[in-house]
């Protein structure tokens, strides 16, 4: 029996079993989509279709109700939805500039012996567990904070609300900053240096400086490069759980942007982070369809950030510039 | 070697590994599985590894945690043989399931290690948790100053409700309170916090300073000898009368001296 | 390789950037410019000295983490942790050590890349080499980038879903009422292969790519069927590329929580599950460093930082090592690649 398989393939039933390999890899992630999708539809149905990503009450105490399988529960994941974006987006914003920066610096202004250093520096942070990065947060970044810059006054002013602790949004974005920046920079270095040369140098020869050679020649090339660096780095940010659920607090609260600088020292607890701590009580039926409602809206912005990206870079093709 | 003996020796060496795992496969240990209370959940520890040591290849066990009420949910869904709780029946349980009491447990009022309080009344408790009283200064014998951070279990946990129960009576508690999902996060927050209060078992008291309640300080001797007030059950839940394995495993906790010797290291026993 | 050739980087993820420049590389790097920022306009100035300080600070971040773990783990790491079980102590000079999560990591990334390179290997060559109809070949590079956009918490969920299903009792275990556990190290496994998937099928794809289509019209020329070509010529030529990629991605499996905290099932020490010797070891549960980490930290249960650093100190050995092979892999690939095979280069 061994001897058909062990002759030679004949080119058509290769082609058919390596297709058919790939069709199951498509088929896997259409199954996940559906599964996601089946799982959460008990919420989505009892709930409303989009009334549950809306405000309304403590998210905390509604996903207790539903542990004790309470039969009248409503689910209104506002704070999470909130949080999510607050960490993801000041994420990026910071993560961006800082990426954009330092890139410029490795490509154009820095000493060879400091790039030699740079380089496999940027490397090394791109592959650190985001349990480290989780780790030192939580045993130093969050104790600083706690003690050094939350105010007694800080804590007394939202007394009634929610108590501050050093786990907070300021060190989240931080250290979630810090994360996304190495991925960032690699794909941004690699656009700078795939720029024509002749551009630049004709920028140079016209006697501009080489800081806005770059930044008008260059970075305005590589702009697609670093659209789709974003939105590698949103994704990443988006799934980002464990290293969030340790040092942001854990409590299902909205930060409120009025309140001023305090703003930034208040908890909150981003949608991946409450799957994860809810994982445990995934038993009740009630709690595994909205944890599965979580899921499928972070899979949801995942492929709308994809399209969103692609389409991004749609009118930037024009300019020639590599995509 | 040619490879068609070579190919014959892999098959001999398969069959053989399979074979001498047939007369193994006929006689699988049965397995307890127990979930639920993070209180119940070192008591249950030492308990399931005593029993194992008495007797040995019987049986074996596996322990998760989650919560009280995720311990009776599951139990009586039939995920896992034996359910931890620490509070006591409520009406709005699923039916079918048996509470087993096998021991007595104290919750602890406890402060950080820089603001020992002797002594709190069970209207001192009720005003801080509630959130009528904000502040250390309003509370007599505390050295800390500033706002009181109180800290609290979810609303899954036995705990939680024992407190509510015990403490709280008809008050209810504050929603400014960080809820923690077990009883070692708690004794985490309040040991690291100079302003933190909160409430855990009796086995979870180091690190911090457990305070007395209504004159009576929390030791595991004033537990047993009944004069502090803040005890509550330990019930190992089952679906229906407990039988068979899991039968003989609770009858032996709750009747044999083994299992009460281990029970009263830190814990009350039943008699 | 001529001079205005833009460095190309195959060895971070989705791109990276090469390290040496070439040794003659133009007269450009020989002579810097003779401007001096004197005579730049303000606003100019401050954005050369915020590139200094971004890039400056990148370093200084990376000095601080890899100090701060080595200290801290330098102090708490004795060697006896390597290789002691870990029990459920709270009192931490009885915990033991870590030696059940170290085989837990190494256990699941050898089942994450067993599973996810031969599927990653099959499906580029098949895109590459094949890709007939076009539209199916355009879906399966998008469903591909899908996956690697995927959070993992979403694909660890998904894994829960999909195992707690009566169908795949196989994989874990039942309990009495008929509820399948759907955690253990085949279910955790299967879900790393997926996020090792898209790196390795990256790697073999560009590495199949840039070898220059007369290596297979020579092959076609002397009469070889395109599957014997694919076997003979194409994959000993990539294979630099499949091991850069297998290495990215076992890197990546060893640092990720996620899945192992929500597939793993929590038991501290690798307990097997059945009688099968060698199955029961993966029907069952266990732990990994990451989530001992994490369950140690404060965030956790275990309350003990200093077997936090040690293992956390441990774990980044083991990724920077893994990050080092690729590199290694990669320069020693470079070098010998195409030249390595009977058919190239001579």
């Amino acid at each position: 029996m061994f001897e058909r398989l062990r002759q030679p393939w004949s080119d058509q039933r290769a082609e058919r079993m390596l297709g058919a390999l790939a069709c199951a890899v498509l088929v896997t992630i259409a199954l996940m989509v559906l599964f996601v999708f089946k799982e959460a539809w008990p919420t989505l149905q009892h709930n409303g279709l989009v009334k549950w990503i809306g405000p309304g009450g403590n998210v905390d105490e509604q996903i207790g109700r539903m542990v004790n399988g309470d039969e009248d529960y409503h689910l209104r994941a506002w704070p999470l939805v909130w949080a999510t974006l607050l960490t993801t987006g000041l994420a990026i914003a910071l993560g961006t500039i800082f990426a954009v920066l330092a890139a410029i610096f490795i490509v154009e202004f820095a000493p060879d012996r400091v790039r030699a250093v740079l380089v496999p520096v940027v490397r090394l942070l791109a592959a650190v567990p985001s349990v480290i990065y989780g780790l030192i947060g939580i045993l130093v970044l969050v104790p600083f904070v706690g003690n050094h810059i939350v105010t007694p006054g800080n804590k007394k002013s939202v007394e009634f609300v929610v108590q501050i602790t050093g786990a907070s949004l300021l060190v989240a974005v931080v250290i979630l900053t810090v994360m996304i920046v190495p991925i960032m920079v690699a794909i941004i270095v690699d656009a700078l240096y795939a720029v024509p040369r002749g551009w630049k140098e004709g920028a140079v020869a016209l006697g501009v400086n080489r800081w806005r050679a770059m930044w008008t020649v260059s970075v305005r090339a590589a702009r697609p490069a670093i659209i789709a660096a974003a939105v590698l780095a949103s994704a990443r940010a988006l799934g980002e759980a464990i290293m969030l659920s340790m040092v942001s607090g854990s409590v299902g609260f909205a930060p409120n942007p009025f309140d001023g600088p305090l703003f930034f020292l208040e908890p909150l607890r981003p949608l991946a982070s409450t799957i994860v701590e809810d994982a445990e009580s995934l038993q009740a039926p009630a709690v595994r369809s909205s944890v599965y409602a979580f899921a499928l809206l972070l899979l949801f912005s995942s492929l709308l950030l994809s399209i969103a990206g692609f389409l991004a870079k749609q009118p930037m093709k024009k300019y020639g510039a590599r995509i | 070697m040619t490879t068609r003996l070579r190919r014959l020796g892999v098959c001999a060496a398969a069959v053989g590994v399979l074979g001498a795992t047939v007369p193994s496969m006929a006689s699988a240990t049965p397995v307890i599985t127990m979930s639920g209370s993070t209180s119940v959940a070192p008591l249950a520890t030492l308990l399931a590894k005593a029993y194992v040591k008495k007797n040995p290849g019987k049986v074996k066990f596996k322990l998760a945690q989650g919560g009280s009420d995720v311990g009776v949910a599951d139990v009586a869904a039939g995920r896992v043989t034996i359910g931890n709780s620490s509070r006591d029946p409520k009406s709005s349980d699923p039916g079918g399931i048996f509470f087993n009491k096998i021991a007595r447990d104290a919750i602890c009022l406890v402060t950080n290690p820089s603001n020992p309080i002797a002594n709190l009344s069970q209207d001192t408790i009720q005003a801080i948790f509630s959130g009528d009283v904000r502040d250390w200064s309003q509370v007599p014998g505390a050295t800390a100053t500033g706002t009181i951070d109180i800290v609290g279990r979810t609303a899954a946990s036995g705990t939680q409700d024992a407190f509510q129960k015990i403490f709280m009576g008809s008050k209810t508690v504050t929603s400014s309170i960080a809820a923690k999902a077990s009883n070692g996060l708690v004794q985490q927050a309040v040991q690291s916090d100079k302003n933190a209060i909160g409430y855990v078992s009796l086995d979870f008291i180091n690190g911090v300073s457990p305070a007395g309640y209504n004159g009576v300080a929390c030791n595991l001797r004033n537990a047993k000898s009944g004069e502090y007030g803040g005890v509550r059950n330990f019930w190992m839940v089952t679906r229906g009368r407990a039988t068979g394995i899991v039968g003989k495993f609770i009858h032996w906790v709750q009747s044999s001296k083994a299992a009460q010797a281990i029970v009263g290291k830190h814990w009350v026993p039943l008699k | 390789m001529s001079v205005t050739q833009p460095r190309t980087l195959d060895d971070l993820p989705h791109g990276g950037f090469g390290v040496e420049p070439s040794a003659g590389g133009g007269g450009a790097k020989k002579r810097r410019s003779t401007e001096s920022i004197s005579t730049w306009r303000w606003g100019d100035r401050i954005a050369y000295g915020m590139c200094w300080v971004a890039g400056i600070s990148l370093c200084v971040i990376a000095a601080a983490i890899v100090g701060y773990m080595a200290v801290r783990g330098l102090q708490y790491l004795k060697p006896s942790l390597l290789w002691q079980h870990p029990s459920g102590e709270v009192d931490q000079s009885k915990s033991g050590g870590f030696l059940d999560p170290i085989l837990g990591t190494v256990l699941l990334t050898v089942i994450g890349i067993g599973l996810a390179t031969p599927i990653a290997v099959g499906t580029a060559v098949w895109v590459v080499e094949y890709g007939r109809p076009s539209w199916l070949a355009r879906a399966v590079e998008s469903g591909i980038e899908v996956v690697a956009g995927t959070p993992d918490i979403v694909l660890a969920i998904f894994g829960l879903a999909l195992f707690q299903n009566g169908l795949f009792g196989w994989m874990s275990f039942t309990a009495e009422g008929g509820a399948v556990f759907g955690r253990s190290f085949m279910t955790a496994g299967a879900m790393m292969s997926l996020i090792a998937l898209p790196m390795v099928y990256g790697a073999t794809r560009e590495g199949l790519q840039s070898i220059p289509r007369h290596m297979r019209e020579a092959s076609y020329g002397l009469g070889k069927t395109r599957i014997a070509t694919i076997r003979r010529v194409l994959l000993p030529a990539v294979r630099p590329n499949i091991s850069t990629g297998a290495a990215l991605g076992m890197g990546r499996i060893a640092g990720d929580t996620a899945i192992v905290v929500i597939l793993l099932g929590a038991s501290l020490r690798l307990e097997n599950e059945g009688s099968i010797p060698g199955l029961n070891v993966l029907k069952g549960t266990g732990s990994t460093l990451t989530s001992y980490v994490y369950n140690n930290s404060p965030a956790g249960e275990g309350n003990a930082a200093e077997k936090a650093y040690a293992a956390a100190f441990v774990l980044l050995l083991i990724v920077v090592g893994l990050n080092f092979a690729v590199d290694l892999i990669a320069r020693r690939g470079a070098k010998t690649g195409l030249e390595g095979t009977r058919l190239g280069g001579r």
